[in-house]
């Protein structure tokens, strides 16, 4: 395995996907001359490459024995990624060691006991239940007729809630899936982006009793194959083109540019990839400004640097600096230095958020508000569900806040509260995604509970 | 449905062999569709799994002592088909979530025991290196007894463990956190083998 010249196989992702490496002190300007076209990979620029064989080289000697065993472990070494081995320090970051990832209920809580009694909301505002029993349930996409997907992640399924007779019912319309968490709704077809697997369920709202035999686009999509930070978010944007997550395959790690951390569009048939933002650790969750069309995207900080952070960031990418870069692994927050993979000068170059979010907050859904519903205040907020905490001591997150955008930049305020007690440390549901329904009022999903809470203003209590 | 992970992508004819012979004694799956009691439930997965929930069979791993959020998680997972194991495939299929607490909470009560196999210490020393390279104990705590839905690790039988290790690492095994195929990522046949030997020592 090649580790220290330029012309090696690490730029090239299966022969799929190329990039040229943009100069560290700049962010890529224009794609098109960026990117090489179906497969064809450009030449890399020679001070590019030499920065980031530096770095990889300090990884590799970091990192010690361990590029032995990688080249010699024959899956690893045909991954595209710079680095697999994991470099986060848990020891130096004076953590309880024994927090971990918090695991999401297969089965949910019947409707009674659910936490809406808990939820707290400015003035005005009101929470009810929209529906539950989709034990898992995070994104959502509304069909042409009125169908809500859901998709899930470990729990496997994508759920059809459909309105009956003034009572709304969840179905499991998919199970067995990896990971499906990133699903888009265009022109009668359901997309559906599972861990690199990508089917589009064509006519599915008149087949929700047994969904369609789906077309496959998982070759055309070509996303790289490693599966940590890799379950999907995905939406069409204003310009008609899917933007699908990669997320970094790693904590904190090494990545290969041109391959992870990512958010890319492709046509929808999975052709003509782009990448319009890269140096992401792994968002899961975007929206385009109503009125300047830029595409806002949450940014999930780091683990195991220490309880205050890095903290999430809510990051914009600006006109004209689409393929731009937004850090990792180097830098993080507004310019924070990775403490276990450094480099000189970690941020130059390094697109600022609009806003940070919060320490290990995990801001997944957010939603510019279009609606008439809500005060004309928060027209054009966008709310962020964050998912709350699992790296910290103690808990923070599992709310909704709105940001106020303001020129490029952001300042966050509280929304919907109360699932979190602090005194306690503990939560009582986590919300994952926002969704903006046609009378103006707004869904919020919550994971842990299998239930989606419908916020409302000025309607009677 | 498509979208299937065989993640026994190596299964052994004898452990699916092993697996269903002891399953038919008991009629499979039948039984536990007919049967509302949990004893039968019980005894049906004790055919394999040991009685006392620690397992005597190549490649079947011990119950006793997993965290129940584990087991049924698994067993939800094995049921909706996300996690494909074919010898479990036609017992989980008719279970009810009420049954799927219940057994979980069952085999989280009994203790588990170290398997016959013989532990090599110095590959043990090895693996106890390599836990601490790897971080194991970040998520299945230091003594690997696991939580929640990350699996005790401790005494489970080591051929198990290494395959599973495997197959996490080779062909990433649905139903985890995502966290573990990076955890394991570029390690070796033989490093694998000594974690194994390691957490069995426990």
């Amino acid at each position: 395995m090649p580790i220290g010249g330029c012309d090696d196989a690490r730029l090239r992702t299966g022969g799929h996907l190329s990039e040229t490496l943009a100069k560290e002190d700049q962010p890529v300007a224009t794609l098109g001359a960026a990117l090489g076209r179906n497969g064809r990979e450009l030449p890399h620029q020679g001070e590019a490459c030499m920065s980031l064989s530096t770095s990889y080289r300090r990884g590799l000697i970091a990192a010690g024995s361990f590029a032995f065993l990688i080249a010699a472990a024959g899956p690893i070494a045909a991954q595209p990624g710079f680095s697999p081995m994991d470099k986060s320090n848990p020891a130096a970051s004076k953590q309880d060691g024994n927090l971990k990832p918090h695991p999401t209920p297969p089965i949910a809580p019947s409707a009674d006991k659910l936490p809406l009694d808990k939820i707290k909301l400015p003035s005005g505002f009101k929470a009810e239940l929209w529906s539950s029993g989709h034990p898992g349930g995070r994104t959502m996409v509304m069909g042409d007729k009125g169908t809500m997907f859901m998709g899930t992640r470990v729990i496997g399924r994508v759920y059809a809630v459909t309105e009956k007779g003034g009572k709304r019912e969840a179905k499991v319309l998919l199970q067995g899936l990896t990971q499906p968490n990133g699903l888009a709704f265009k022109d009668g077809s359901l997309y559906v982006f599972a861990i690199n697997k990508v089917y589009r369920y064509d006519k599915i709202e008149d087949n929700l009793d047994k969904a369609p035999e789906p077309v496959e686009l998982t070759a055309n999509y070509n996303l790289p194959d490693t599966v940590h930070h890799n379950w999907k978010y995905v939406a069409i944007g204003p310009d008609g083109k899917m933007y699908v997550q990669v997320g970094s395959n790693c904590n904190i790690c090494e990545i290969n540019p041109g391959v992870h951390g990512q958010i890319r569009r492709y046509n929808l048939d999975g052709t003509g990839m782009e990448i319009v933002a890269r140096g992401i650790r792994n968002t899961v969750g975007f929206d385009w400004h109503p009125v300047t069309k830029e595409l806002w995207f949450t940014d999930n900080g780091r683990d195991w640097a220490g309880n205050a952070g890095p903290e999430d960031e809510l990051n914009r990418i600006p006109k004209n600096m689409e393929g731009g870069n937004f850090g990792f692994p180097y830098c993080h927050a507004m310019g924070t230095p990775d403490p276990d993979v450094k480099r000189p000068n970690p941020c130059a170059g390094v697109i600022m958020p609009a806003a940070l979010t919060g320490p290990h907050s995990a801001g997944l859904g957010i939603k510019f508000y279009t609606g008439d519903m809500f005060p004309k205040q928060y027209k054009n907020v966008a709310f962020i569900a964050r998912h709350g905490s699992w790296n910290r001591e103690q808990k923070y997150g599992y709310d909704v806040v709105m940001a106020k955008v303001a020129g490029g930049k952001a300042t966050i305020a509280p929304f919907l509260q109360g699932l979190l007690n602090t005194e306690k440390n503990e939560f009582y549901g986590r919300p994952s995604y926002v969704f903006q329904m046609k009378d103006g009022s707004m869904l919020v999903s919550d994971e842990t509970n299998g239930a989606v809470y419908r916020i409302s203003y000025g309607e009677k209590k | 449905m498509i979208d299937i992970v065989v993640n026994w992508r190596r299964p052994l004819a004898f452990v699916l062999a092993a697996a269903f012979v002891c399953a038919s004694q008991f009629h499979a799956g039948d039984a536990l569709a007919q049967s509302g009691a949990l004893a039968e439930k019980i005894q049906l997965c004790s055919a394999c799994h040991g009685e006392d929930g620690n397992s005597k069979l190549e490649k079947i791993p011990s119950l006793a002592g997993q965290p129940a959020f584990y087991t049924l998680n698994q067993l939800f997972l094995m049921r909706e088909g996300v996690r494909k194991v074919e010898a479990m495939a036609p017992i989980v299929k008719d279970l009810k979530d009420d049954d799927l607490t219940n057994l979980s909470q069952h085999f989280a009560a009994l203790a588990p025991k170290r398997s016959d196999e013989a532990v090599d210490a110095a590959l043990a020393k090895k693996g106890a290196e390599i836990a601490t390279q790897r971080r194991c104990s970040s998520c299945h705590l230091p003594s690997l007894a696991g939580q929640e839905q990350m699996p005790r690790l401790a005494r489970q039988r080591i051929d198990y463990l290494v395959e599973t290790l495997k197959s996490y690492r080779d062909s990433p095994r649905p139903g985890a956190d995502t966290a573990m195929s990076a955890a394991i990522a570029g390690a070796t046949d033989a490093d694998l083998t000594a974690l194994a030997h390691y957490a069995a020592s426990l």
